[in-house]
């Protein structure tokens, strides 16, 4: 099984075996196979069922163009097989089929096709409307390809962030030749390249170069200099997905065999870019041209050439470029039989191929090509018919070669703002001008000669260097000139297809779309390639542009009778290539703060809950609803970590100005050891944040925010303050120290307990002091009533928070004592009829909507506050929103949160409510229309769900504990 | 997306360390009192020119200043200032 021919351009290694299993079966590999290669050396032949009418799909070309060989492998479905290495272990299975490949049960769909025309969903399955929910269970449980792992992503992944001078998308020779020419002058280049090796279409090809060396070997030479290179960082398997303004790309890399992640997002920071992403194969499109046993020229040659495997035993060629005719005659000599060469070209062939092929008694047929193949899970005749289809001829074979020619790859530049012509010499779309600091190379460009190909990345890579500061003109010119009147290619690379209605003629084989389709969708007036494109879903499947984007634009050309200077290209988006969700929003980028006191709290058997960039205690040990957490509170004392909220100093001579601009409230009469509750709002009037501010001394300033505003307020601060010549200072001290709540009954006893100062009713009667703990550490105490009507909040720096906690912990043990968490909080602060922003607030409730008008001071005056403006025009609006009070009317009865107050209609919503162990009653807070706020209204509730009803409540105004 | 944002303290950064600011259009004209007029017009309409215009960028993951920069919102990338345009 691991016979693989012997050859000096091989990429694997027959000595080492690699075990996987496909279809729960052991299966042989060796080194250096991809997925799809190590099968195909098994002998399967049929990699995929198509996606509508699971169509036997196999190996088709090497570079992931198509979702044909799509598997799932290790647990990750959609996985194309024909670009991953293979691996030890590896365990391969096919998917969108019930069954095996070779028998798919719900191949039937094949035969339904006419029930499927384009556009299917959106004509067929609509009415009557009541059968949706039955056809799109039908349609879910048949469509779509592979199945979610539901445990979640396997894998290991990372990202790269890099800078350089040059990057270079592509290592054929013209990427090679770039980056040895941007390297040489010292500069940084990073090269990407799809494949796993470097070298492009040399890497294959055993005959002799001009520079006397056979290809394969000239481009092994240019790999070692370039991977040996200093100046040079290479990135193989690895796939660019974007390119964005000045130049910044986007790629995705898959980890080799040994590496230590699995695929990892890069983003390169580019001061020049070079595309040399060189051509690929025109699909030609044919009757059945999707059977297994048909598949690219490349794919054959490099299946012999790198892989050792002869692709099948007698082999039908329909082609059109002279590479092409150089892999029959390989092929040939390498043991396979052909039975005969088609060639769409009617002339043009280089005439040592043609006598090559002569030699070897393999007839060519020129201008002719395949117009049909037959056979149903595998080719088995082919026919061919000369251009117009006058002439035919069938022909037996278990392998057919097909390709109309070669297309050049363009979705890199298609994503900037190149602007793109239709060249009459070789049928290529061409870059015509191109983005500064944006070149393009190699084949991609029409170049066709090896020499030809290096000598123009080595002029786009000297061009990229002289963006970089580089005097090099004494350079360019002679190559530019050098390159003038060397040929292109020498025939017209167009669509070739024999004429014919093309019902199973693909255009697409992601999305099964063929000829005939895409005629019909003309039909209907969807006749730009953008609207063609998605009315067909033509290319909008996992490979995207690759297959169809070559021939998508042709056949609309074709079968509008346009002319083909005309055509345009579909526009290509990032991400070029499909990528792993955990790629891009994988665990590595589940960046999350803990507060200093969450040790102490685990070891008390805490739960913790994401609460924004923080991780929270929601309760401790086993009852989420807090009970006994509240219980204590009330009737003895409790202690909170809340380090989390936002904790500022702001120093200077304007630093009251600053606070009277943002706070609602007149903060000018504030003196050292008052501390004031006040509120923030955005110009709309709205409330967005609130905290306690007390003065320090001067005009040195300390206030807190809540725990989510904490992030945005230097940067509001400095945005109301941006006009202004303000002399002040803010610092954000959230992180540099932590916080503890102590509440309840007993508050005042443990901490005159802790505190060195007298806790006497001076002490007392002061909302902030500034004193130290008996340990010594220096603490700050606000008196807060958040929770309880004795509170306080300890703060201190970060590093001495756990002691604080401790010392508190061990003071209160005579009066028990017990922490509290989020879940506690909410019903505490709830009973007091305090709101949390963000749940009890929205985007459109103003300060005087949330009865917390009395905070704002309106003879301050000449400060421009932010949102006076709006709360002025807004305060007699009769038709706002009103938060409000309510308790049910069934003590017992507790409505889910968000659930909707309704009469006539809906009227308002639920934004909090808990079931209250204190007052034996479900008390909660509501936004409802303004006449539904008077004290005592009555409400109804509505609950939906199967036991539909509505439940009564009653408006109260003011704490209900 | 523009890939970078030049910050008069710290030089050319990359531009995820930012966060857009809106198009410069100067100070709050009005001080507690303004007419409905007035308030729309400042807090929600905006220019939108196609083409170079004068923003405001907080370099939030830096050192935190709020500035200007002049930027070509057809290329997505900043620009020399429009002669006689800035403030
Ligand atoms: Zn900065």
């Amino acid at each position: 099984m691991n016979d693989r021919l012997p050859g000096p351009a091989l990429r694997v290694n027959p000595e080492k075996t690699i075990h996987f299993s496909y279809r729960g079966r052991p299966m042989q590999g060796v080194a250096g196979d991809t997925v799809a290669t190590a099968l195909y050396a098994s002998g399967v032949r049929i990699f995929s069922r198509s996606f509508k009418y699971h169509r036997a799909r196999g190996l088709y070309s090497l570079d992931g163009q198509s979702s044909t060989c799509m598997m799932e492998i290790d647990g990750i479905p959609n996985i194309k097989a024909e670009i991953t290495s293979l691996r030890e272990g590896m365990a391969v299975r096919p998917q969108n089929v019930l069954g095996s490949p070779q028998r798919d049960l719900l191949a039937v769909a094949q035969w339904l096709d006419w029930a499927m025309p384009p556009g299917f969903y959106y004509k067929l399955f609509h009415k009557p409307w009541f059968l949706w929910p039955i056809f799109s269970k039908m349609i879910r449980r048949a469509a779509g390809l592979g199945r979610l792992n539901e445990e979640g992503h396997p894998g290991n992944f990372e990202n790269l962030f890099l800078n350089c001078d040059v990057c270079i998308v592509g290592g054929g020779p013209a990427g090679l030749q770039a980056a040895l020419a941007v390297a040489e002058l010292d500069l940084r280049v990073v090269l990407l390249e799809t494949r796993s090796h470097l070298g492009g279409f040399y890497d294959w090809r055993v005959v002799r170069s001009a520079w006397g060396q056979p290809f394969w070997a000239r481009g092994r030479e240019l790999e070692n200099t370039v991977v040996q290179h200093p100046a040079i960082r290479v990135f193989k398997q690895t796939h660019l997905t974007g390119i964005f303004a000045d130049n910044l790309l986007s790629a995705v890399q898959t980890g080799q065999p040994g590496e230590v992640f699995d695929e990892r997002y890069m983003e390169i920071r580019a001061g020049s870019v070079v595309v040399a992403t060189g051509s690929a194969e025109r699909p030609l499109v044919f009757e059945n041209n999707d059977r297994p046993g048909i598949m690219q020229c490349g794919c054959a040659h490099r299946l012999a050439r790198t892989y050792g495997l002869l692709p099948g035993n007698r082999a039908v060629l329909s082609v059109g470029h002279d590479l092409m005719l150089e892999a029959a005659i390989d092929l040939a000599d390498m043991g396979l039989e052909i039975a005969v060469v088609a060639d769409a070209r009617s002339t043009g062939q280089d005439e040592s191929l043609v006598d090559a092929l002569a030699q070897r008694n393999i007839p060519l047929l020129k201008g002719w090509l395949a117009a049909e193949a037959r056979g149903k899970k595998g080719v088995k005749r082919v026919l061919l018919t000369n251009r117009m289809r006058e002439e035919s001829r069938l022909f037996q074979c278990d392998l057919l070669i097909a390709s109309a020619g070669r297309a050049p790859v363009l979705d890199p530049l298609l994503m900037t703002r190149t602007r793109f012509e239709l060249d009459r010499q070789t049928g290529f779309m061409l870059p015509v001008q191109l983005p500064s600091r944006l070149y393009a190379a190699g084949r991609m460009l029409g170049w066709d000669d090896a020499q030809a190909i290096e000598d123009s990345g080595r002029l786009a890579g000297l061009k990229a260097a002289a963006d970089c500061g580089f005097a090099l003109s004494d350079f360019i010119k002679p190559l530019e000139k050098s390159l003038q009147g060397r040929f292109q290619f020498r025939a017209r690379q167009m669509m070739s297809r024999a004429p014919g209605p093309g019902h199973k003629s693909f255009i697409c084989f992601d999305e099964d779309v063929s000829v005939a389709d895409i005629h019909r969708v003309v039909a209907e007036g969807f006749d730009s390639v953008e609207l063609c494109k998605r009315y067909s879903t033509a290319g909008m499947g996992p490979s995207q542009s690759g297959i169809p984007g070559q021939n998508l634009p042709l056949a609309l050309a074709e079968c509008r009778g346009h002319t083909l200077e005309s055509l345009r290209p579909a526009k290509v988006r990032s991400p070029l290539r499909p990528t792993l969700l955990g790629t891009l929003a994988g665990k590595h980028y589940q960046l999350v703060k803990q507060t200093p006191l969450r040790k102490i709290q685990q070891q008390l058997g805490a739960s913790f809950v994401r609460a924004g960039q923080w991780e929270r205690v929601q309760y401790f040990g086993n009852d989420p609803t807090a009970r006994e957490e509240i219980a204590n509170v009330h009737a003895n004392v409790g202690l909170m970590d809340v380090s989390t909220l936002g904790k500022f100093r702001i120093v200077g001579k304007d630093a009251l100005a600053v606070l009277q601009r943002m706070y609602v409230s007149d903060l000018s009469r504030l003196i050292p050891g008052q501390l004031k509750y006040s509120a923030m709002c955005n110009e709309d009037g709205c409330l967005i944040d609130d905290g306690m501010i007390t003065c320090r001394g001067g005009d040195d300033y300390y206030f807190t925010t809540t725990s989510a505003r904490a992030r945005d307020t230097m940067e509001w601060f400095g945005y109301h303050s941006r006009f202004e010549d303000w002399d002040y200072h803010i610092v954000n001290l959230t992180d540099g120290w932590g916080a503890v709540s102590l509440a309840g009954p007993a508050a005042r006893q443990v901490l005159s307990r802790v505190v060195k100062d007298d806790v006497g009713n001076d002490f007392y009667s002061k909302g902030y002091v500034e004193t130290q703990l008996k340990n010594g550490i220096a603490v700050r105490l606000l008196r807060v009533g958040f929770v309880a009507d004795q509170g306080w909040e300890i703060h201190a720096p970060a590093s001495a928070t756990a002691a604080v906690w401790n010392a508190l912990w061990d003071a209160g043990q005579d009066f028990g004592i017990q922490p509290f968490g989020l879940e506690a909080q909410n019903v505490l602060r709830l009973e007091r009829g305090h709101i949390i922003i963000g749940e009890d607030t929205e985007l459109r409730t103003t300060l005087l909507d949330l009865g917390l008008g009395f905070l704002w001071d309106r003879n301050k005056k000449g400060f421009k506050t932010v949102g006076v403006a709006a709360l002025h025009q807004t305060e007699n609006q009769p038709d706002r929103m009103k938060l409000i009070g309510f308790k049910m009317n069934d003590p017992s009865q507790t409505p889910p949160g968000g659930a909707i107050i309704v009469d006539t209609q809906v009227r308002g919503y639920v934004t909090s409510v808990r079931y209250s162990q204190a007052l034996k009653q479900s008390i909660g807070l509501a936004l409802v229309e303004a006449p539904l706020a008077r004290d005592g209204t009555l409400l109804e509730i509505f609950i939906g769900g199967p036991d539909r009803r509505r439940l009564g409540a009653k408006v109260q105004r003011g704490p209900f504990y | 997306m523009s890939a970078t944002i030049t910050c008069p303290i710290c030089g050319r950064r990359s531009i995820y360390e930012f966060r857009f600011g809106g198009e410069n259009r100067g100070p709050r004209p009005f001080d507690d009192q303004a007419t409905a007029q007035q308030w729309y017009a400042y807090v929600h309409l905006r220019t939108n020119a196609a083409g170079p215009q004068q923003e405001w960028w907080y370099h939030r993951d830096g050192c935190g200043t709020w500035f200007t920069t002049w930027r070509d919102v057809t290329l997505d990338c900043e620009v020399e200032a429009k002669e006689g345009k800035n403030e």
